[in-house]
């Protein structure tokens, strides 16, 4: 299989790792363990394994997290992991932990789960990422693999577990710059090119038909059905935030105060609204934060799947207009 | 119960009750009361001693209220003294008005005075307190008016009238000390001179008993029964009160024919004579220990009545008019009164229309007796909630039977409620009889006791079969009654009686009108059945019965009970269209709201068989608009009448329960609440399956029926799904069908043994409804069908649309065109192929969700604008902006921000908010 590269999202990034390159051997476990463990919208979770060289993280390894049902509520995870990490050092596999992957449906993994998870790892370990799989897409012919770390900033926040709207104003966090991609690079040793030569030459044209596949509407009805609960969500908090300032008492003043400028009269000085009305909690902004990050991976998502569309279609038109007219 | 009881007591045997109110009060002298036990010519004092006390136990209450200035109980007080004053009055006109009560008078109205002039107390008072403050000031200052001179010599000489009253008290100290207690926090002006009058009454009572033995002769029943009942306190219960009153009482009757006008004498000196034995022999008194005494042996032994009736009178007496008059007037006089003896009170009439029968008095006698029979029966339970006795329901109803025969023999007795009692015309056979009293009245105090023993009779038990039967009497006499006033009668009267005779008319279904509506006059088997069939038909009757009240009844009332009864007729009886007009033309439904509640149960009932006429006639949205009100409040049982629904104390106490109670419908009467769920959720399925496959994508849909949501929901939420049971189940399992399109199961689910055994069979026309059902089922089935799978059709033959529902083609093709003329259905028709051809003009899924997703966007940017303008103190324009439409809103959206910006600019202009600028 061929190497692919994501092109790197435009900024330069400040942050120790650069790069990431994936063995195929991790690629291959992570589309294993979901096509064996996940269906439908359930999520499969697995700890990476790597080493870091310079400011590019390989990846040479990786374990799942066993699906674990509440039944065996004992079930310690982290005794799982420091058990695994010890048989695989034995049989000298990269032991040194540099992250998680998990999958995703349609692309909804922004949540407050991931990232108080991704949090964890990056404050333990720095150069930790998350690697999303999108099986859904894969399986429509292009493999989906993305690798994404919290920006520096939202890591302060995070620390500082400050979400009030003040807070994210002054670290200037908005949901563009939460999470950053690193570009991800796969690489197989020569070896395996080598054998994968090899078996290319022997193997039959493989069907490659998912590629083309042409129907899209399924797949764009989906998303615009997540799109549309989250844009629900969005205006619930909005609607929240209405009631939180005291509407009615600013609009009295209000009129008042127009009132007065109609009379020639000077304002009615502005007071501390805070001494006035006990301050109710402020509506904590990460949640919408993450909507909207949500939103905007969905719209990525969506876009892109509608531009590779519609070139099929355009491929399909001209190859039907070819066939007709000759 | 005695014996005696039946035997008589009349208007004088009320002293144990009047003993009863005033015993209470009492309890504070038990030291006096065993005295007087003991020394029977105490008892003279007794009417003096106990208004006495009831003062100034009143004025206690009274001065316990001005130190603590509770102003509010004081005024209550207050009146309660004066009223107890002027139960007083015969007394304080013999003995001058007593000391202490001019005391309280004149300490009160200083007190008021001191109160009133204190500004700053007044305003702390609160506002029940201060109103009741100037009101008892008012009070007090016009009542003083009266005592102006006792008052002004007291307040000269408050010390000495205080000493004189000392003098007299000197006997009894014993109660004394807890007076004190309470005066001795008092101001000085009230110092000492209460204290006394408490205990005053005893030694008093030496000095009064005298004048009270004067007294006594003069004095009314009401004082006497008072110093009886002192005595009888401790001596025995009510009952035992009673049986001796029955018993002297017969007496009093045998004794009072010989001495004529003397009665009174007599009468208390047998109750003097009793109350003694009481005491002497306190529980133990009987009937014997009372023969013994002398001349009591006729009533020993409990006569049969009919022996003893002519005894009423003294054997020599000759009876005429004059004498049972007279006798009749006493004997009513009792009436009302505590402690008489209603049971014995209906027997004596019921001797004295005896007596004047054999007389032959003469009818008007006759009558007025008669009248005051039904009353006294009516009058027998004093509870309202209260339902007659069978026996005594058959004499009441046998009693007006015989009124309405002398009414109808005698053409020459007037009777009417506004015939003055002195006009009245009893016995002068000459002219016509003139007697007062309201034959209406009475029957429709029957027709309301009718009613209530239905209430309260077990509707499956056979009593209530046995009841039933007696409703044929009731109209009897409704109609009989009926007839007389509309000969007599005045055009209210006339009204009132047809309204009852709607009342009885309009809930029956008319089967014989119906079958030979049906030509099946031969089918009547008995002679009986023959006969009866030849009476008018109830649509003919009713017609005519409410025509003459739209016409001459001049109460609201009466005429909306005979429309909507009409209605009910109407709709009863399948006349959709009358029904209908009617109801609309009477706009009742625009001002039902201010009705009774007698009358709105009547409506909703109207209602409810609207819509079950409309249902019947095929007309399924009018079914449901009717049922709707009804059934969405999920009260359908409560809001016909039929019984109350279980609910806390809270929301509905005893009392209201009782109200509600006496408002229930009778079971006969009842609409079955389960044909008109069904019937409801029937109409809503046929309505609701095609309009949810409609508006499938439809993101603003809204229900029809909530109720029939909130079925299939519960249908949906069954974790195991057998085969229906109830009839909701079953509704719900056709639903389900019809939303397939699929008829058939549809079909086979609404209308099988069970559902029809449950509800068709009810229906009066049960095939043409089942008929009607399985055609409305067909059609709404394809109409599902079409909108459903339309999208998977480039076109369908007519033909085949008619086969797979079993419907004509002209049906199907007719369908078809409404909805393409309607815009339901994107289609057209190709008449030389008969198929329906498609039109891909509705949007996909997907172009649905997009559509969908913009909605929500646009709400949500709006939401968005708001918070903005919030944080900018931009209102304008958002409240400029609310006021457009939705869809407008979107267009000027872009106007709005440039309004909005402009907006802030002014701002800035002016300076204000200075903060914000930066931000922008």
């Amino acid at each position: 299989m061929a190497s692919r590269k994501e092109a790197p999202s435009g900024k330069s990034l400040d942050s120790p790792v650069r790069q990431i390159q994936i063995e195929g051997l991790v690629v291959m476990k992570i589309i294993k363990h979901y096509q064996e463990e996940g269906q439908g919208s359930e999520v499969v979770q697995g700890v990476l394994l790597g080493l870091v060289v310079e400011d590019r993280l390989e990846i040479t390894n990786c374990f799942p997290f066993p699906q674990h049902t509440e039944d065996d509520a004992d079930f310690d995870e982290v005794q799982y992991q420091m058990e695994m990490m010890r048989s695989l050092r034995h049989v000298n596999i990269d032991h040194l932990h540099v992250g998680w992957y998990q999958s995703t449906f349609y692309g909804s993994f922004v949540s407050r789960a991931l990232l108080d998870s991704q949090f964890s790892y990056q404050h333990a370990i720095e150069e930790s990422v998350v690697l999303i799989y999108d099986p859904i897409k894969t399986a429509q012919g292009s493999l989906c693999l993305k690798a994404y770390r919290l920006t520096p900033k939202l890591m302060e926040i995070c620390r500082e577990k400050d979400f009030s709207a003040d807070g994210l104003k002054k670290a200037s966090v908005g949901y563009e710059n939460m999470f950053e991609e690193v570009p991800i690079v796969i690489k197989n040793s020569h070896l395996i090119n080598v054998l994968l030569w090899e078996l290319e030459d022997k193997s039959t044209a493989a069907d490659k038909h998912e590629l083309l596949n042409l129907s899209s509407s399924t797949h764009l009805e989906k998303s615009l059905q997540m799109l549309m609960d989250r844009v629900d969500e969005m205006s619930q908090d909005i609607n929240n935030c209405l009631f939180f300032i005291p509407l009615q008492y600013i609009q009295r003043r209000q009129q008042e105060n127009a009132q007065r400028q109609s009379r020639g009269e000077p304002p009615l000085p502005e007071e501390d609204l805070s001494k006035m009305f006990k301050p109710p909690q402020p509506p904590p902004r990460m949640d919408t934060l993450l909507i909207a990050s949500q939103l905007s991976t969905y719209c990525q998502t969506i876009k892109e799947f509608t531009s590779q569309n519609l070139g099929k279609l355009f491929m399909a038109e001209a190859l039907q207009g070819t066939s007709s007219y000759s | 119960m005695s014996r005696f009881f039946a035997t008589g007591s009349d208007s004088e045997s009320e002293e144990s009750s009047s003993a009863d109110e005033i015993t209470p009060k009492a309890t504070g002298t038990t030291f006096n009361k065993n005295k007087e036990a003991f020394t029977p010519n105490l008892i003279l004092c007794c009417p003096l001693r106990f208004r006495f006390e009831e003062l100034t136990n009143i004025i206690k209450t009274i001065r316990n209220a001005m130190k603590i200035r509770d102003m509010s109980k004081c005024l209550e007080e207050f009146e309660q003294l004066y009223r107890a004053f002027l139960k007083s009055k015969t007394i304080v006109d013999k003995e001058g008005v007593p000391q202490f009560y001019i005391r309280l008078l004149a300490d009160l109205e200083d007190y008021l005075n001191q109160l009133w002039e204190d500004k700053e107390g007044k305003k702390k008072m609160n506002k029940n307190n201060a109103k009741a403050l100037s009101t008892l000031r008012q009070k007090i200052r016009k009542y003083n008016k009266d005592f102006e001179t006792e008052i002004a010599s007291y307040k000269e000489n408050p010390e000495q009238s205080a000493e004189e009253e000392e003098k007299d008290d000197i006997g009894s100290a014993s109660s004394k000390s807890d007076d004190d207690d309470d005066e001795g926090i008092t101001a000085k002006s009230l110092m000492k001179k209460k204290p006394q009058e408490e205990e005053k009454k005893a030694p008093e009572a030496s000095k009064f008993l005298k004048g009270a033995a004067d007294e006594e002769s003069e004095s009314d029943d009401d004082e006497d029964s008072e110093d009886w009942g002192s005595d009888s306190v401790d001596s025995g219960g009510e009952s035992e009160d009673n049986e001796g009153a029955a018993a002297s009482l017969a007496v009093v009757f045998l004794k009072k024919a010989q001495d004529g006008d003397k009665q009174h004498e007599p009468k208390k000196d047998g109750r003097r004579k009793r109350h003694k034995k009481i005491e002497q022999v306190e529980e133990e008194v009987d009937e014997d220990g009372e023969a013994e005494e002398g001349g009591w042996e006729k009533v020993k032994g409990g006569v049969p009545l009919v022996k003893e009736k002519p005894k009423m009178f003294a054997k020599g007496t000759e009876i005429n008019s004059a004498v049972v008059i007279k006798k009749l007037t006493e004997i009513l006089q009792a009436r009302g009164k505590k402690g008489t003896d209603r049971a014995a009170q209906i027997e004596l009439l019921h001797a004295l229309s005896g007596i004047s029968n054999e007389n032959n008095l003469g009818q008007g006698i006759l009558v007025k007796i008669k009248f005051n029979i039904i009353a006294s029966l009516y009058d027998y339970n004093t509870n309202l909630a209260a339902f007659m006795k069978p026996e005594m329901w058959k004499k009441c109803l046998e009693c007006i039977d015989e009124l309405l025969d002398i009414l109808f023999e005698n053409n020459n007795i007037f009777i009417g409620e506004n015939i003055a009692e002195d006009s009245e015309n009893l016995a002068i056979s000459d002219q016509p009889f003139r007697v007062r009293g309201c034959i209406l009245t009475l029957v429709e105090r029957m027709d309301e006791e009718f009613t209530k023993i239905m209430q309260n009779t077990d509707p499956h038990s056979q009593e209530y079969v046995d009841n039933l039967k007696d409703e044929g009497r009731v109209c009897g006499i409704i109609d009989r009654l009926l007839q007389y006033l509309e000969s007599k009668g005045s055009t209210e009267e006339v009204c009132r009686i047809y309204l009852r005779r709607i009342m009885h008319t309009y809930y029956k279904f008319d089967y014989k009108a119906h079958r030979r509506s049906l030509g099946l006059q031969g089918e009547t088997k008995s002679e009986q059945d023959q006969e009866e069939s030849e009476g008018e038909d109830s649509a003919i009757i009713m017609d005519r019965l409410c025509k003459f009240i739209y016409a001459k009844d001049r109460t609201d009332r009466i005429r909306t009970c005979a429309i909507l009864c009409h209605i009910y007729h109407h709709a009863l009886h399948s006349r959709w269209y009358q029904a209908r007009d009617l109801m609309l033309m009477s706009h009742l439904q625009d001002n039902i709201q201010h009705a009774d509640p007698p009358v709105q149960i009547l409506y909703n009932r109207t209602m409810v068989q609207l819509g079950i006429c409309a249902f019947r006639q095929g007309m399924i949205k009018d079914a449901h608009n009717a049922l709707l009100d009804i059934q969405s409040s999920g009260r359908a049982k409560e809001l016909l009448g039929q019984g109350l629904l279980m609910r806390n104390m809270q929301e509905r106490n005893a009392e209201q329960e009782k109200i509600e109670k006496r408002r229930q419908v009778p079971f006969h009467m009842h609409i079955n609440l389960e044909l008109l769920e069904c019937v409801y959720l029937v109409s809503a399925m046929l309505l609701e399956i095609p309009y949810m496959a409609a508006h499938e994508f439809d993101a603003r849909r809204r229900m029809i029926s909530k109720q029939f949501h909130h079925q299939l929901r519960v249908g949906e939420r069954q974790p195991l799904l057998g085969p229906p049971e109830s009839m909701r189940e079953h509704v719900v399992a056709a639903s389900k069908a019809m939303k397939m399109g699929d008829w058939r199961t549809c079909h086979s689910f609404i209308i099988n043994e069970k559902m029809n055994s449950k509800v068709w069979d009810l229906f009066p026309e049960t095939q043409c409804v089942r008929e009607m059902l399985v055609r409305k089922i067909q059609e709404e089935s394809l109409r599902t069908y079409l909108f459903t799978y339309s999208s998977v059709y480039d076109s369908i033959s007519m033909e085949t649309l008619s086969e797979m529902f079993e419907l004509e083609l002209p049906t199907v093709h007719s369908i078809i065109s409404k909805m393409i003329i309607n815009e339901e259905l994107m289609a057209s028709l190709d008449q030389p192929t008969q198929t329906v051809v498609m039109h891909r003009t509705e949007p996909t899924s997907l172009q649905n969700m997009a559509l969908q997703l913009a909605e929500k966007l646009g709400g949500l940017v709006e939401n968005n604008e708001r918070v903005f303008d919030l944080k900018q103190g931009v209102y304008g324009g958002y409240f400029n902006r609310d006021q457009k439409g939705g869809y407008q809103q979107k267009q000027n959206y872009q106007r709005d921000q440039k309004g909005g910006y402009q907006q802030k600019q002014n701002y800035q202009r002016g300076g204000y908010r200075n903060q914000n600028q930066s931000s922008y």
